[in-house]
């Protein structure tokens, strides 16, 4: 593994970065690899007959052994209660495997070589005999080589605990490690959630638990520490000294269409809120960590979503997408999703403000907006700095401020990039002054493909990195800022605003934001 | 109905100002509104009132190459006020078709094929005069007044004198002007361009002459670099955004860097050149004029004698450079490509053994609270390997930075960096650290960039027409205070007289190279990378 590592290096790929970031993510790892030297390891997707797995995570995994990055001694199982054969399973995925690039060298052979490590186990997902069955399965393949073992669980959350049980029984690795990674739900407020968390560390340390948030995989997430640590030019404006508010924007511009029975029972605000952009929320406003290990990260995480209040009920502006024509075309409402009860009051659009109580970020707004079936598709940042104090240049200006000054873009997607908004003199005689950008945009600077956040975060899994995934008291915290207003939106039976699909959201996000002196950066000229 | 225009669009500036302006006419008067309020205050009742503008030295190669043009420009573009008279100047016989066939064939409208272009030549030249006469002559001037008071035709008479003449008959000049040839009853204002003498002794003797025969402010001088579209950026950047104030101090920044480099040497006009060399001829003016705006506190207002304050201010808080901060050079010959390119002393027009410096780098130090302990390196030469002006802005070292494992041994190529560059292709970016996309944590130097050719379609006006404009409207903001210039040359004296007394020889490096190496271990004393010969430009 270490010595294919090594030799990847000069091609330049994506495992040499990957080699450079094994050094960087601890020399314990190293060793432990160089010391094995014969280790396996065996990725089982549990749900893997399910919708993630086929789009994303067999994807994934083929692209991570594309580039070279998993060990040279590997096998993927999928498990399933569905029977199925190997070979229907190496079907079922290969019409989703793509090689990154087109034409690049040898695509066709090595999907070949990576189903040929493609095998299926059907079984229930409660059984633990069925798991015993895997577990003579997971040795043949390992055949008395260090065992390594990472499970995907890619199922409803109602059967986590017992998979995990299972698994942890009677699948866990003798010799060598056994990881789970889960993704959301992880319950649907403080108390389930404390309930999952319990029930999972019946069976697993903290230490195997992989909690998923895929946000943090993507590449401008992963780059905002970056961008604020290692340029000195941004550090001293992180402050309420400079930042006037701070913006997280998600939106989607298509509805539930058809799949709304999972959404419903949940809605946007822990769809989207609780965890990715208050993730994001965490990673922009934390404060700077002792190292860039995990540990040190996730404890400046915790510390910042500590320091915030709940979210009040009076600062959340809940909306509904109703039907639409346009252009000839209908647009179906929320409700009309058969999948949706028909007098549903789920949020599919929320925007809410947030307060960090600390000596850094002390009455500054931090404003998140989700929603799906709007006009656009898009995740960003948007930081919008101060006025400039006693601006000689006032006159230049007409009379709203607010668009003069200084805004730092962050967009996650599509179309990754950053920019700074910057007041400059344009061009020409006289003195007029105007917004331009300073800009760096992803795909004319970076000409390769970015990885989906799935192989990033496979790949960090299989390394012990734990750096992107979420611990539990990180999880605690997040739920305790959001569950009173949860509870109290529910208990009260809220009627969300409706909007009309395809448009830009309930007008109330514009009056949640002047409530607080914001404009929405999305929504201004542009 | 300049005054008019002015007025109406004062009112509706605010207005117009959020939506872009479309009408090339609209933007050039509103951004005039400003100015055009205050004119009209001093001239409301006056609307009679004309500007005869004498070129001073009318068949001189900057006359025909910019001045002219600059002024069919600003005539071109409705800057100029409905009554306004052009006279040529100078020694030779001409009449005045003769300047005009000459004058016509350096003018151009701005964008190709726009409207009327043609016709508006035609017009313009109609209103372009000849006068010969001496430079030292009263009676020619006098002459000169008389031919200048027809064409104003008892109106209030403006008159604007550009004295495009060598230095040693501007005081002349300026006297037969003043005194034969001044208004009667609007303002007289002359404009004159370096050098400002040689040194602080001459350039006092310069000012005091001219102040003889005018006030402080009938005084123009011109240094074109001010009016270049990315100087005169530099305040609103600094002033009107407020990512930038922050970092501009000693706690941010390590060091500041003033490039100006030419790509040809002095082609057989090193007459003048080899009078004065580098240091006088870029460096003491244009890269220490765009230093002092770089380094000034906020003034109190963006009034040109706030600003100026400001500039002196700096200059006087300036250390006088020591000649062990200066490494100077000279361009030899050099064969490329079987071309061989001449050296310096090669030049006809320049003596044998001349130690003139091509090329300075120099190292400047600001003693005050903001500044303390900065580099400010400055560095101009000709022959070089490119054409360029750029302003670098080197960030410091990030404390503590997390990232340091990342980022390889040497750590100054990890520093945040602002450049502005001035010409050619104007553009701002900042350079900044970031994530190499892909798996792992890769770091790398990206621009955040602004390309004015990609931002701005419009084309970006010359130097010339925005001090030309200014000078008309009395806006003094981007001429030189003679305080100011007292300042600089103090600066500068006693380094050319040492490096003059001590016939320093300059250090040779070949026609189109990137300049000695000196200039290399002079930044590396002060701990300093020259940023424009970095691999990553």
């Amino acid at each position: 593994f270490f010595a294919e590592k090594h030799s990847q290096l000069d091609t330049s790929n994506g495992c040499a970065t990957n080699f450079a970031s094994l050094q960087d993510s601890g020399d314990q790892l190293t060793e432990e690899h160089v010391t094995k030297g014969e280790s396996t390891l065996s990725i089982t997707v549990v749900g893997a007959s399910g919708d993630l797995a086929k789009k994303k995570i067999f994807p994934a995994l083929f692209a991570l052994f594309y580039e070279g990055c998993l060990p040279q001694d590997f096998s993927v199982f999928g498990y399933a209660r569905t029977k199925l054969t190997h070979e229907e399973l190496r079907d079922m995925i290969s019409s989703t495997l793509t090689c990154r690039i087109d034409q690049r060298e040898k695509c066709g052979d090595k999907m070949e070589q990576f189903l040929k490590r493609c095998f299926y186990h059907s079984g229930q997902y409660n059984s633990e005999e069925d798991f015993a069955e895997l577990n003579k399965k997971l040795k043949e393949k390992e055949a008395g080589k260090i065992s390594n073992r990472l499970y995907y669980l890619s199922i409803p959350p109602n059967i986590f605990v017992d998979v995990v049980r299972c698994a942890s029984l009677r699948a866990s690795s003798e010799n060598g490690w056994t990881r789970v990674i889960v993704e959301k739900p992880f319950g649907r407020d403080s108390e389930s959630s404390g309930e999952l968390t319990r029930c999972l560390k019946q069976y697993l340390t903290e230490e195997q638990i992989f909690r998923i948030d895929h946000y943090l995989g993507k590449e401008l997430v992963e780059n905002l520490s970056v961008l604020r640590f290692s340029n000195l030019v941004f550090e001293p404006l992180w402050s309420r000294n400079y930042i006037r508010n701070v913006q997280l924007i998600f939106s989607e511009d298509f509805g539930t269409e058809g799949r709304g029975g999972y959404f419903d029972q949940y809605g946007i605000i822990r769809d989207i809120m609780q965890n990715h952009l208050l993730q994001i929320l965490a990673l922009f406003a934390m404060e700077t960590p002792v190292s860039l290990d995990a540990e040190d990260i996730r404890s400046e995480k915790v510390k910042v979503l500590r320091s915030m209040k709940p979210l009040r009920l009076e600062d959340v502006v809940v909306g509904q997408y109703k039907g639409h024509n346009k252009g000839g075309k209908t647009y179906p409402g929320y409700t009309d999703d058969p999948t949706v009860p028909n007098h549903s009051l789920t949020p599919t659009f929320a925007a809410a403000a947030m307060f960090i109580n600390n000596a850094r970020w002390d009455g500054v707004p931090f404003l998140m907006k989700a929603g799906k079936a709007l006009h656009t598709r898009g995740a960003e940042i948007r930081v919008q700095f101060r006025h400039v104090p006693g601006n000689l240049y006032k006159k230049s200006f007409a009379t709203n401020l607010d668009n003069a000054t200084n805004e730092l873009v962050i967009r996650v997607q599509p179309d990754e990039g950053i920019y700074l908004r910057i007041n400059n003199k344009v061009p020409g005689l006289g003195m007029r002054l105007d917004r331009s950008d300073l800009n760096l945009l992803y795909r004319s600077r970076y000409p390769r493909e970015i990885p989906d956040a799935y192989e990033r975060l496979l790949l960090d899994a299989i390394e012990g990195e734990r750096r992107l995934f979420i611990r539990s008291d990180e999880l605690d915290a997040a739920w305790d800022l959001f569950t009173p207003a949860l509870k109290e939106l529910e208990e009260k039976k809220i009627i969300p605003e409706l909007y009309p699909y395809g448009s830009r959201g309930p007008v109330g996000a514009h009056y949640l934001a002047s409530k607080y002196n914001v404009r929405w950066g999305d929504l201004g000229e542009a | 109905v300049f005054m008019q225009d002015g007025a109406i669009v004062t009112n509706s500036n605010s207005s117009e100002s959020k939506t872009s302006l479309k009408g090339l006419k609209d933007e050039v008067l509103s951004a005039l509104s400003q100015e055009a309020a205050k004119v009209g205050v001093e001239s409301d009742g006056q609307s009679q009132s004309t500007v005869s503008i004498t070129v001073v030295g009318a068949s001189g190669d900057l006359a025909k190459k910019k001045i002219f043009p600059a002024l069919f420009a600003l005539y071109y573009e409705g800057c100029l006020p409905e009554h306004f008279t052009i006279f040529g100047y100078s020694r030779s016989k001409m009449t005045d078709v003769e300047l005009r066939n000459m004058v016509s064939k350096t003018l151009t409208c701005r964008i190709d094929k726009r409207a009327n272009c043609g016709e508006k030549m035609e017009e313009f030249l109609k209103r372009c005069f000849y006068h010969s006469g001496q430079y030292d002559s009263q009676e020619h001037f006098t002459e000169l007044d008389k031919k200048l008071k027809e064409h104003e035709a008892g109106r209030i008479s403006n008159r604007l004198f550009y004295l495009s003449i060598p230095p040693n008959i501007f005081v002349d000049a300026v006297k037969c002007a003043s005194t034969s040839a001044s208004s009667v009853n609007g303002w007289t204002r002359v404009i004159v361009e370096k050098p400002f003498g040689r040194d602080s002794e001459t350039s006092a003797a310069l000012t005091k002459s001219l102040k003889q025969y005018l006030e402080e402010d009938q005084i123009f001088r011109i240094d074109h670099y001010l009016g270049k579209e990315l100087v005169e950026n530099l305040s609103v950047l600094r002033f009107s955004n407020l990512i930038f104030e922050p970092l501009w101090s000693r706690q941010y920044i390590r060091n500041v860097q003033f490039i100006f480099s030419e790509d040809f040497g002095t082609e057989g006009r090193g007459g003048y050149f080899d009078n004065y060399g580098i240091i006088r001829d870029i460096m003491q003016n244009h890269l220490l004029q765009i230093l002092a705006l770089f380094a000034m506190e906020t003034p109190v207002s963006l009034d040109a004698e706030d600003i100026r304050n400001e500039k002196v201010k700096v200059l006087r808080s300036m250390r006088p450079i020591r000649v062990e901060d200066v490494v100077i050079g000279q361009y030899k010959s050099h064969t490329k490509g079987g071309v061989t390119y001449p050296a310096y002393t090669d030049d006809k027009t320049v003596p044998k053994g001349s130690l003139t410096p091509t090329f300075a780098a120099a190292a400047l130090f600001i003693d005050n609270a903001r500044w303390d302990g900065v580099p400010f390196l400055m560095k101009a030469g000709k022959a070089l390997h490119t054409r360029s002006a750029e302003i670098r802005v080197q960030f410091r070292h990030v404390p503590g930075n997390l990232y340091n494992r990342n980022t390889g041994s040497d750590l100054d190529q990890a520093t945040n960096e602002l450049v502005i560059r001035v010409q050619p292709d104007e553009a701002i970016y900042l350079k900044i650290n970031n994530k190499v996309p892909g798996l792992g944590m890769r770091l790398d130097r990206s621009n955040l960039n602004l390309l004015y050719s990609a931002r701005y379609s419009k084309e970006i006006p010359d130097a010339y027409e925005r001090l030309l404009l200014d000078a008309i409207e009395g806006e003094r903001r981007l001429f030189i205070r003679s305080d100011e210039l007292d300042a600089a040359w103090s600066l500068f004296t006693p380094l050319l007289k040492e490096i003059e007394e001590k016939k320093r020889i300059p250090e040779y490096y070949p026609y189109g190279s990137r300049g000695p190496v000196g200039a290399h271990y002079l930044a590396a004393k002060h701990k300093v990378q020259w940023g424009d010969v970095s691999i990553d430009q």
